[in-house]
């Protein structure tokens, strides 16, 4: 005899496994219409364009061909209709309403700059885009730069927001140009490995600032992003391609809530000569924005174009679970890379002594060191050399460009080689073992630990 | 046509007093009376065995007659077929693509909305008819309905702003349903607004349905009517001057050009051209108060004049506008002086409506949708002895000036959008410049249908506007020659422009089948194409290996040379290199590949920087192939790297002496062997 409910219960489990596997749901899509779905992290999805033209954030979808998506909050977006073949099950749901049109048109617009600069006539769009946490800013930034590859265009994308990566961990804050085909499973793409890639790698230059939100601790942000705008207008300068493409900036949302905000928006404008400004979904925001830069003139001379653009209603809450899946599984991919393609990261044992890491003052510790006390180098310090000790254990170190020797301004200023992972923290024997993407030795580096990504216990073990 | 006509009317005076009969008949018809037109039914339906003369009759009636009367006329033809049918399908048929079509071009918006909605009925049966055919059978309709939807096409490309900010938009097709004859043969009201007002009054009664595009679309701008029209009609025979029965006074318009200088391009003489052209208007105008086309090209003229008086234009834009107005001075010349002089009227009203622009600035509302039509239509519809003339629209479509490619279409929105305070001459000149580009419908009156199939079919996609149809030689921005009025402001942005839309889909060629990538067809698309394809696939066979080998991340570049370094379109590295980088700082690279091609991954960790024979930094490069940077030309050779060909050579004298320890530029401290702790991770 069995027990009443259990054997159901087995029964259940088996009969609806290859249900879910065998889902296959046919969507036909309107002309402008989008299919916007959530795949929850660990689960996935196949998609394939069955007939018509669609796109994923402004990279276009090729026929017939399967897609698979994991973890992720997209759309897919058709200007002619079509029909999707969709395996597994998601959460989703088919919007007529898209403010894709004034999306479009804003690619459209800066195609004419764009144009008028190749031809000497004023200079590229420089685009910030600023607007609320969760506005779509990132995804319109990859719209816009998905559209400027497709007509050959090569837009380099700065993201300032520390909050998530782009091409490289979260924490850090990155300039990327781009030349060919975004990869469309896997957000942006993936910068280089030892190996072929089925979608071509991006180059990206890395600096790291190692907390979340920039009023975290602006005497540090500041500088980081002034340095990458340094070496992104030294690259605009020399890369024809890029300069006569502009640039495109993502923003963290929380400088758009305030005064604090505000300074570094126009910390952002004046340092990369923004020439435009989306406003994404607020008309607060957009207000205020007007009021800042109305008479302001940008190094040459020009005025700053303030658009607003209306926030998707396609866009949605990434809850704080879903964000801290998402970072560690950034975390992982850069060491493991993903499914298309393994990584092999190696371990190292560091001597304590062998290695040199500097943690990043908050604002609060900074205020602190500024008591009365005999600190030597007063305000300026950015950094705290620290011991190695347990409570860096499974957090992400940045390792600097830079010497050992060098002083902290020179560690902030350099960018970054890449990042380890604290595996073991041993302070009896005074050893670590840290992961590192490929077998170099990392001791001949400063490292930098910052609060940003968090500690992630599920990388080993 | 005409040489049909003429033989067929002398069959037999019987014949030829019924056709005379009802030729009176329908002089008289000046508006959509239900009695007589059915009364001209019944007539026709009596006398089949004269239907040949009667729809001769009938035919020629529509062409000759004025805009105004064209439509009763046309219910006369609709009532005829559908209550009697055969014979006078058959005769109808034949040239009812042009008679419909030269009636449209002429006719105000209104009366097109009629005509569209009569030419749906007949694509489809009679109303309450046993008999399952369509009224007319596919191989006429189509033609028209071809030439309409080309039309309408490129009109709401144009227009698309327009259009969305139109109400009417809503009643594109307003009330599409069938009407049957019986009940309402007339659809009521449609004569209202096909007889404009008294005389006296010109423009107000139709200022307002003419000035903003019809529900039924095809009459804005950018039309191909115009452009089959100005290119069609000059081939009719020159005794149909319907426009302008009664003449027109040559004292109008000859004293005052001869009054001008004519400097080679200058805005003089195009002043004076405008001038000449407006005065012409005026006497036809002045003659034919009720054909509304006249009073649109006027308007249009006189617009023109106030831009050009109050606007600096650049040359090339005169240039161009100067090339139109040449063509319309030359074509209406000729056609006013065969024509009788009469006793000098007065400038009527227009005079007063001259200032118009200044309070309606937007340029649809300067030109109205209708007026570069009329201005067209006038152009062709009046004899032009010398062909040269004929050949000129053409033109613009063989070279069209770049700096023209892309002028702003959004100022063409009528007043709806505020911020246009001026009318821009630039929209004004796309509209010329539109118009002139269209291509052709030949009307040959004989074989319509054969032509128009393959103009239609030169352009595929029909949501392109026929003028940029020739696919664009720029790969890398196809935008270019696209007209792209988007600028970075609300209210343009709003606005759908699906032909911009092309130049990210079929513009851009076809797309690759592995990752969508589009790629033009022309040879070198097709040949980045095969190259790309062949990346997919060395990829493809690479994973596989790279899986076994083991791979991992590489480190960022740094600054100086992420600079320096230049993103290669990933797939179009020709350089063929088999065989991939080698993982890691491990392996040297294989003796046995060519000199020239070897090379090793950069070093996470170098030895050495510099060749320790000729001293010199190693080429760093990305080498697509190995999907990494490499220095080019490298070798390690034990714990050093050499510059394989500095090494080959160094070996060949069998010196390797040569050998030195070489200072680094990287501050990091020399490293011996890499320390035995290290494992990797599996």
């Amino acid at each position: 005899m069995s027990i009443p409910g259990l054997g159901q219960a087995a029964h259940a489990a088996t009969y609806l496994t290859p249900s879910i596997a065998s889902s296959v749901a046919i969507h036909d899509l309107q002309a402008n219409s989008e299919w916007r779905f959530e795949v929850a992290i660990g689960r996935s999805i196949e998609a394939k364009v069955i007939s018509g033209t669609a796109e994923l954030f402004g990279t276009e979808l090729a026929l017939n061909h399967t897609y698979t998506f994991r973890g992720t909050k997209a759309a897919i977006f058709t200007w002619h209709g079509c029909q999707l073949e969709i395996t597994g099950t998601c959460e989703e749901y088919t919007a007529e309403e898209t403010p894709m049109v004034s999306y479009v048109n804003t690619h459209f617009a800066l195609e004419k700059l764009r144009d008028d600069a190749s031809g000497g006539r004023g200079e590229c769009p420089k685009v910030l885009v600023v607007g609320p946490t969760n506005a779509g800013k990132t995804s319109l930034v990859k719209l816009l730069t998905a559209y400027a590859i497709r007509v050959g265009r090569q837009p380099m994308v700065i993201n300032a927001d520390s909050r998530e990566g782009l091409l490289s961990l979260p924490g850090s804050l990155t300039a990327v140009p781009f030349a060919s085909v975004m990869d469309v499973e896997q957000g942006w793409g993936s910068s280089p490995t030892s190996g072929p890639s089925p979608v071509p790698v991006k180059l990206p230059l890395c600096y790291y600032y190692g907390l979340p939100s920039p009023e975290d601790n602006t005497k540090l942000y500041k500088p980081v992003l002034t340095r990458m705008a340094l070496a992104a207008t030294s690259r605009l300068s020399d890369d024809l391609d890029i300069k006569n493409s502009g640039m495109i900036i993502d923003t963290p949302g929380v400088i758009s809530q305030g005064k604090g905000g505000y300074d570094l928006i126009s910390h952002i404008v004046s340092e990369f000569s923004v020439n435009i400004i989306l406003v994404l979904g607020s008309e607060r925001l957009h207000s205020d924005m007007l009021r800042r830069f109305s008479g302001y003139r940008t190094t040459t001379g020009d005025t700053i174009t303030l658009v607003k653009l209306d926030k998707s209603g396609g866009c949605v809450d990434r809850d704080d679970e879903f964000m801290l899946q998402s970072r560690e599984a950034s975390i992982k991919e850069y060491f493991f890379g993903d499914i298309k393609r393994t990584l092999s990261p190696h371990t190292q044992q560091i001597s304590f002594d062998d290695a040199t890491i500097y943690k990043i003052r908050e604002a609060n510790a900074l205020l602190s060191s500024l008591l009365p006390g005999g600190q030597e180098d007063g305000e300026s310090e950015l950094y705290e050399k620290v011991e190695p000790s347990l409570a860096m254990l499974h957090c992400i170190l940045a390792v600097m460009y830079a010497s050992p020797v060098d002083n902290q301004e020179t560690i902030r200023d350099a960018s970054v080689m890449g990042f380890v992972y604290m595996a073991e923290v041993d302070e009896k024997k005074r050893r670590l073992k840290v992961l590192a993407p490929l077998n170099t030795r990392v001791t001949d580096r400063p490292m930098v630990w910052g609060s940003w990504p968090e500690a992630t216990m599920s990388l080993v073990g | 046509m005409a040489d049909s006509h003429t033989t067929r009317l002398s069959y037999g005076t019987l014949s030829d007093e019924v056709a005379d009969d009802y030729r009176k008949a329908l002089e008289d018809l000046t508006m959509n009376s239900r009695y007589e037109i059915s009364n001209l039914t019944v007539i026709a339906k009596e006398n089949t065995e004269h239907a040949l003369a009667i729809s001769e009759a009938l035919k020629n009636h529509i062409k000759q007659t004025s805009p105004a009367k064209k439509l009763p006329a046309f219910y006369v033809l609709d009532s005829v077929v559908k209550n009697v049918g055969t014979p006078y399908t058959l005769f109808f048929g034949r040239q009812l693509y042009s008679t419909f079509m030269e009636a449209y071009a002429l006719v105000d918006n209104n009366v097109r909305r009629k005509m569209d909605e009569m030419l749906k009925t007949w694509k489809e049966p009679v109303p309450g008819s046993i008999d399952t055919r369509p009224v007319f059978p596919p191989e006429v309709t189509r033609p028209i309905e071809n030439a309409l939807i080309k039309a309408r096409t490129s009109a709401v490309q144009a227009h698309q702003e327009h259009l969305r900010n139109q109400q009417q938009i809503m009643g594109r097709r307003p009330n599409p349903s069938p009407t049957p004859f019986r009940d309402t043969p007339t659809p009521p009201g449609a004569v209202r607004h096909a007889i404009p007002g008294a005389p006296g009054h010109g423009y107000p009664p139709n200022y307002g349905p003419q000035s903003y595009p019809p529900p039924a679309g095809g009459q804005p701008f950018p039309n191909p009517m115009n452009g089959h029209q100005q290119y069609g009609l000059p081939q009719r025979p020159p005794n149909q001057q319907y426009p302008n029965p009664s003449g027109a006074a040559p004292s109008w318009q000859q004293p005052q050009p001869q009054g001008y200088p004519t400097p080679e391009n200058s805005v003089d003489t195009l002043t004076s051209d405008i001038a000449n052209l407006i005065a012409t208007s005026k006497a036809d105008f002045a003659q034919n108060p009720w054909d509304s086309s006249i009073q649109t090209r006027l308007k249009a003229l006189l617009d023109l004049q106030t831009i050009l008086s109050s606007q600096k234009l650049p040359p090339d834009q005169i240039a161009l506008i100067k090339d139109q107005v040449a063509q319309l001075s030359e074509a209406s010349k000729p056609s006013s002086r065969i024509q009788t002089p009469l006793a000098p009227v007065p400038p009527p009203a227009p005079v007063a409506v001259a200032p118009s622009p200044a309070q309606q600035p937007t340029l649809s509302s300067l030109l109205g949708p209708g007026a570069l039509a009329a201005l067209l239509a006038s152009q062709s519809a009046t004899p032009q002895p010398t062909p040269p003339v004929q050949a000129q629209p053409f033109a613009p479509v063989r070279s069209p000036p770049p700096s023209h490619a892309q002028p702003s279409f959004n100022t063409l929105a009528p007043a709806v959008s505020s911020s246009t305070p001026v009318p821009d001459p630039a929209s004004l000149l796309e509209k010329l410049r539109a118009a002139g580009m269209l291509p052709a419908i030949p009307t040959s009156t004989a074989t319509p249908s054969l032509p128009l199939g393959t103009v239609v079919g030169s352009v595929p996609p029909s949501i392109m506007p026929p003028f940029i149809s020739t696919p664009p030689s720029a790969a890398r921005t196809p935008l270019a020659d696209l007209p792209n009025d988007v600028v970075l402001r609300a209210a343009s942005l709003k606005i759908p422009r699906p032909h911009l839309i092309s130049s990210l889909y079929e513009r851009l060629g076809a797309p690759c089948t592995q990752c969508g990538r589009r790629f033009q067809s022309d040879e070198e698309g097709r040949k980045k194409k095969t190259i790309h394809m062949d990346w997919h696939f060395r990829v493809h066979q690479r994973m596989t290996e790279a899986e076994k080998r083991g791979q991992h991340r590489s480190w960022y570049v740094d600054e100086l040379d992420w600079i320096k370094s230049r993103e290669v379109e990933d797939d179009q590295n020709t350089g063929s290199v088999d065989g991939i980088g080698l993982s890691g700082t491990g392996s040297g690279a294989t003796s046995n590949k060519p000199p020239e091609l070897q090379y090793i991954p950069v070093p996470d960790d170098p030895p050495n920087s510099f060749c320790p024979i000729c001293q010199e930094k190693f080429e760093m490069k990305w080498l697509d192939d190995a999907q990494e940077f490499v220095w080019m030309d490298a070798r390690k050779i034990g714990d050093r790297i050499y510059h394989a060909t500095c090494y080959a050579e160094a070996t060949k004298d069998g010196g390797g002496g040569g050998v030195q320890q070489v200072k680094r530029l990287t501050p990091e401290p020399v490293l011996g062997k890499r320390k035995a702790e290290v494992s990797g991770l599996e």
